[in-house]
């Protein structure tokens, strides 16, 4: 059970942290050299699936980690000496990794249901021209937004790894 | 003091290895290629060249960390005394890291194989040199290119989850093999 549950966590975060990382160091230097309508019709796209598969992996993490602790939270590693094995989950460690799944879960939500749908929102040919001046700004102010979000989204997610390795943090990482 | 630290750092980076291939892998597999076809296939080209040029980075980065922070793992957490002798083909802990090792190697030589021999193919320009069949010849050695990486890639992020499993295996108890 512990292995399975471990197997989870370690899978979901991989997938929730190396996606953000493969979007800001992969796609985000690759859309410099494309024309802007057309990463605009990529982006709508990718930000639907991508927003389904960073909530359902920060969803499994906490499943997993909520799991983990109901079950004890402690590792009983038969093939290590005992001075191997740090004392139990507690503390700081464990209300910091909280606060930033919180973090991160708000994000990904802010970009996915508010932000995201901003930044290709449409205005009609007639429109009138201070509507679509507007809603252009609004547009511009998504973009920006999602920009900086984007990149504290990165930052939290590798400091919420670091807490997950720590020895007197969650315990369900590899260093366990 | 000093082993703790080296072990949060070697964890740490082992989990971010982890994160950048397999994450990473289903981002470019799953998001980043089924998006390129809603641009025209000429531009849709140009982003898949750039973004598996960009990731194939990335992967080598991955594939040469497991080792480096495994072993700072491995020595910090003091488990040399668990592969002492012939313990590493005979106890379940030594032949599943065994395998895990035996897996990234396999990891090592799918990569070598894509970056070295089908990503070239993939780079190659159709030019009207050799009159339309030496087109029709290269358009086809690209498309076979092409279903050949599609193919590995899935493979290796199959084998890059067994690898998960097996590290879990090891982390949370005595190995799985």
């Amino acid at each position: 059970m512990r292995v399975a549950l471990g197997f989870l966590f370690t899978l979901a975060w991989a997938v929730y942290l190396g996606g953000a990382l493969a979007m800001e160091l992969v796609w985000r230097p690759v859309q410099r050299d494309i024309p802007p309508s057309q990463i605009g019709a990529m982006c709508r796209w990718m930000g639907r699936r991508y927003r389904w598969l960073g909530l359902g992996a920060l969803g499994l993490a906490a499943v997993t980690w909520l799991a983990w602790r109901g079950l004890g939270g402690t590792v009983l590693l038969a093939s290590r000496p005992a001075a191997a094995v740090p004392p139990a989950a507690s503390g700081w460690p464990v209300a910091a990794m909280v606060a930033c799944w919180g973090c991160l879960a708000a994000l990904v939500l802010a970009m996915g249901v508010l932000l995201h749908p901003r930044s290709h929102a449409r205005w009609r040919a007639g429109a009138h021209a201070a509507d679509a001046a507007a809603a252009r700004r609004r547009k511009v102010r998504a973009l920006r937004t999602m920009d900086v979000l984007l990149r504290v989204e990165l930052a939290v997610a590798l400091s919420t790894t670091a807490l997950v390795v720590l020895p007197s943090g969650p315990r369900i990482g590899w260093a366990a | 003091m000093t082993a703790t630290w080296v072990q949060v750092l070697a964890g740490y980076l082992h989990l971010l290895a982890v994160a950048v291939y397999v994450g990473g892998s289903i981002a470019m597999e799953f998001v980043l290629g089924p998006a390129q076809s809603y641009v025209p296939p000429a531009q849709a080209q140009v982003i898949g060249q750039r973004s598996a040029d960009r990731f194939l980075v990335l992967v080598w980065g991955a594939l040469a960390l497991f080792p480096i922070s495994g072993l700072l793992l491995f020595f910090s957490l003091g488990d040399q005394h668990t592969l002492s002798g012939m313990q590493f083909f005979t106890t379940r802990y030594g032949q599943t890291l065994l395998g895990m090792i035996v897996l990234w190697a396999v990891l090592v030589v799918n990569g070598a194989i894509i970056t070295f021999v089908l990503r070239p193919r993939l780079a190659q320009r159709a030019s009207a040199q050799g009159g339309g069949s030496g087109v029709a010849q290269r358009l086809e050695v690209m498309q076979s290119a092409v279903k050949w990486v599609s193919r590995i890639s899935r493979i290796d992020l199959g084998i890059a989850v067994v690898i998960v499993l097996l590290g879990a295996s090891l982390a949370y108890g005595d190995g799985i093999l």
